[in-house]
């Protein structure tokens, strides 16, 4: 019964590790049961640099979802990050023999035309996501499905990213013995529960700041149009306090939450801000300026980055986002959405998961909105998907990585 | 199909240092040559073969080591002679050297260092004289200022490391000119176009290399490139902004793919100024699996120096008691604005002495993410060059 669908995501953040437990109701809508969260070690901007740390974190964290929501965890859905993922849009286009009801195996041959594309030897696809089909020259059909037509053409969003770096996060989580149901791009993720149906219609770019990365991804017409990582987060802005102010890191970290602010200082200067002696720190005075102009300088690159990033991706996007999304541990971080604003000269959000009902105090939380996204994601693609399906479209796209299933 | 034969000649106590370097390096080179007139210094040479200059005047040791060199030289196309110049020994015999190789048609491609300042200004100075008689020979020359290593191993590098870091430094910018000059394609530098960059007449030349493997190897090695201490102008990476040729060769085994030497261009495209020509060799003769090396030397026109004011002495006695100049008038009796001409000295300012702080901190290790030329590692502030306030330690 779909109603009783156990769905478990799981984010290897640079941060922290999470593991989501949730529910599918009959509404297709998600009820979250727990979160199980340890802080991360062996992980990088994103992408595990260490297996057999990350490895002894993830356990812990599905240790910890374990005894929070009471469900024995076999398989687990992944999301995917890191600076080696990469996007295009391409187009397959399909001529059948004659005039005839589109079939399904016709769409399964536009989709693999559509990624008859040079990838650099050492990639591989990660998503193809559907964008739009068009039958016989008629524009954006939604469902070509027994429909005549002689030329199928259909427009994908592509990701890929360097196959060694997806396939060790797929071992780390197999070396648990943990099945994977699917390995899903973290920002695809996190945007089944930040944006909503019209957002996603209306257009809207959606920025999810975490600790190692900051993922991104565009909605147009209800469909992908670009999405991106770039491989600066949280930390990124921790070790900038870090050098710029002489604090060890951990007391630079306390800082940004503490006091830190994205907002331009615009020169005001006077404010101090005084840290007490603590064991292995003796205390300072700082100008809350010299902080927050730290803060305010890498906070606006990155957006700066992003908007550069979506120009040259083309199709002038920027004029078809009617919003920005931003959410991720920084979204948390005071006057970010007054720097986006300013770069995007957009409306800006700060927002976490919503449409999801459970424990409240994690889905308000924007730390864990790409988690949430996988367990809403993996309801999605189930909804009428047979199980064995989803396995084998995994298999086909990564191999024989996936060979074991559960415990 | 016939090898081109090419020579390479390190002359000098360094040149002998960077043939040893080579040999080395490559086990079984036998068309290398160390000539010095320091025979203890050729004695332990492991250099394959060597020519010992006669002590004496530097004219007839030239004259007397001709037939010598030009055995050496028999059936090659091509001479690469490198040493450093401000000494006695390269600073004659490398222009000499050079022009008796010119003399029997042989393409001469010269790499020469100019030495540190604190080797001393008549050194200095003798390197760049002997620069100026060399010119004249060479169909392409490298120079490199060993004063713009500085800082390369850190404030705190040994002289020993600034000189270690020297010969790593000519070592690479040899082995790209050597590369340059004969790629094995599939993509080739022509004659031409080495001789926009490097000839003798093509203005100042910055040079940089990277050379990395593993699954990030492009992006490692473009970094380092990026990041060579010849392509920066005063102190900051610029060096292809102001260039108007640039010269990038990608080296590599066969495994070097498309998609690498297309976002290598692209990445150089978006550091060098709109219009620069940019001319792209790939050698990817190499065997599977072997480093990607990325070599790059890019040229500037220089700048006409403006015409220095007169000097004026920096201690200037006043005599209260002499008459005062006379203001000059313009035909309206107006004064003239006065200029104020201000001595080329300023007054000496107190050095700082700058922490030892590493910029990429927590991420030194990890794998640089670079974006538009940009080690987004480093803090943002730092690469904008803004100040912030220091803190008051209690």
């Amino acid at each position: 019964m779909a109603g009783d669908q156990i769905f478990v995501g799981l984010e290897i953040g640079t941060t922290k590790i999470s593991v989501l437990v949730a529910e599918g109701r009959s509404d297709d809508q998600i009820s979250i049961l727990g979160v199980g969260e340890t802080p991360s070690r062996g992980v990088r901007k994103g992408e595990i640099v260490d297996m057999e740390t990350a490895a002894e974190c993830v356990r812990e964290a599905i240790l910890d979802a374990e005894d929070k929501t009471n469900v024995e965890i076999g398989n687990v859905w992944v999301a995917i990050s890191g600076g080696h993922l990469r996007s295009f849009n391409n187009r397959g286009t399909l001529l059948l023999p004659e005039e005839r009801a589109i079939e399904q195996e016709d769409l399964d041959a536009v989709e693999t035309k559509a990624k008859e594309v040079s990838l650099p030897t050492q990639n591989t696809f990660l998503h193809t996501i559907l964008q739009a089909y068009h039958v016989d020259g008629n524009e954006n059909v939604i469902d070509p499905l027994q429909s005549e037509g002689i030329q199928i053409d259909a427009d994908f969003h592509i990701v890929h990213g360097i196959k060694t770096r997806i396939h060790n996060t797929m071992r780390c989580v197999e070396s648990l013995k943990l099945g994977i149901e699917d390995v899903v791009l973290s920002s695809l993720a996190s945007a089944q529960v930040v944006l909503n149906q019209d957002q996603k219609n209306y257009g809207a770019l959606m920025i999810d700041i975490g600790g190692g990365t900051t993922d991104y991804l565009v909605y147009i017409d209800g469909a992908v149009r670009h999405s991106g990582v770039l491989a600066v987060g949280g930390d990124h802005i921790t070790q900038d306090i870090s050098v710029g102010l002489r604090l060890p890191i951990a007391r630079a970290e306390l800082l940004k939450i503490q006091h830190g602010s994205a907002a331009d200082p615009g020169g005001v200067q006077g404010e101090i801000i005084t840290l007490g002696n603590e064991a292995g720190f003796l205390g300072c005075d700082i100008e809350r300026s010299a902080l927050d102009t730290v803060i305010h300088l890498r906070v606006k690159e990155i957006f700066e980055i992003i908007r550069r990033d979506i120009e040259a991706s083309g199709g002038g996007k920027l004029d078809l986002i009617r919003g920005v999304m931003i959410t991720g541990g920084c979204a948390r971080l005071r006057g970010i959405a007054a720097v986006a604003e300013e770069v995007f000269e957009l409306p800006v959000e700060l927002t976490r998961a919503r449409n999801v009902s459970g424990a409240t105090q994690i889905f308000e939380d924007p730390r864990f909105s790409t988690v949430i996204g996988l367990a809403k994601y993996a309801r999605i693609i189930t909804r009428n998907m047979r199980p064995e399906s989803v396995m084998d479209r995994i298999a086909k796209r990564f191999g024989g990585i996936l060979g074991r299933r559960g415990r | 199909m016939s090898v081109r034969k090419r020579i390479l000649a390190g002359v000098g106590n360094a040149g002998v240092t960077l043939a040893d370097l080579l040999a080395v390096s490559r086990p079984g080179e036998r068309d290398l040559v160390a000539i010095n007139n320091d025979g203890e210094s050729l004695g332990a040479s492991v250099a394959p073969a060597s020519i010992l200059l006669p002590s004496g005047d530097p004219g007839e040791a030239l004259a007397s080591v001709a037939g010598r060199f030009g055995e050496t030289l028999e059936g090659a196309s091509a001479l690469f002679l490198f040493g450093a110049l401000g000494g006695g020994t390269g600073s004659y015999f490398l222009p000499g050297l050079a022009e008796q190789a010119k003399s029997r048609g042989i393409s001469v491609h010269c790499c020469v260092g100019i030495p540190f300042s604190f080797e001393g200004s008549e050194r200095r100075q003798r390197s760049r004289e002997a620069l100026e008689r060399l010119k004249p020979f060479c169909e392409t020359l490298a120079v490199i200022e060993y004063d713009r290593l500085s800082g390369s191993g850190g404030a705190a590098a040994g002289v020993g490391e600034a000189f270690r870091i020297a010969d790593d430094t000519m070592l690479s910018a040899l082995r790209a000119m050597e590369g340059m000059e004969a790629t094995s394609g599939p993509v080739r530098i022509t004659k031409a176009d080495l001789q926009a960059v490097l000839g003798p007449k093509s203005g100042k030349t910055h040079f940089g290399a990277g050379m990395a493997s593993g699954e990030n190897r492009l992006h490692e090695a473009l970094e380092k490139a990026l990041k060579s201490p010849l392509l920066a102008v005063s102190g900051k990476p610029g060096a292809l902004k102001q260039a108007q040729r640039i010269l990038l060769l990608l080296k590599g085994g066969k495994d070097l793919s498309f998609a690498e030497v297309q976002t290598a261009v692209a990445e150089i495209e978006r550091n060098a100024a709109p219009g620069c020509q940019i001319k792209t060799g790939v050698d990817a003769a190499g065997t599977e699996g072997m480093p990607l090396e990325i070599l790059l030397f890019a040229a500037a026109e220089e700048p006409v120096p403006a015409p220095s004011p007169e000097p004026v002495s920096r201690v200037t006695k006043v005599d209260s008691t002499a008459p005062k100049p006379e203001k000059v008038h313009t035909s309206a009796g107006k004064p003239l604005p006065r200029t104020t001409v201000k001595p080329a000295a300023t007054k000496p300012t107190q050095g700082t002495l700058s922490l030892e702080t590493n910029p990429r901190g927590r991420f030194d290790k990890s794998e640089p993410t670079i974006v538009e030329g940009e080690d987004l590692d480093v803090p943002t502030f730092l690469r904008k060059g803004v100040k912030l306030a220091a803190p008051h330690r209690k």
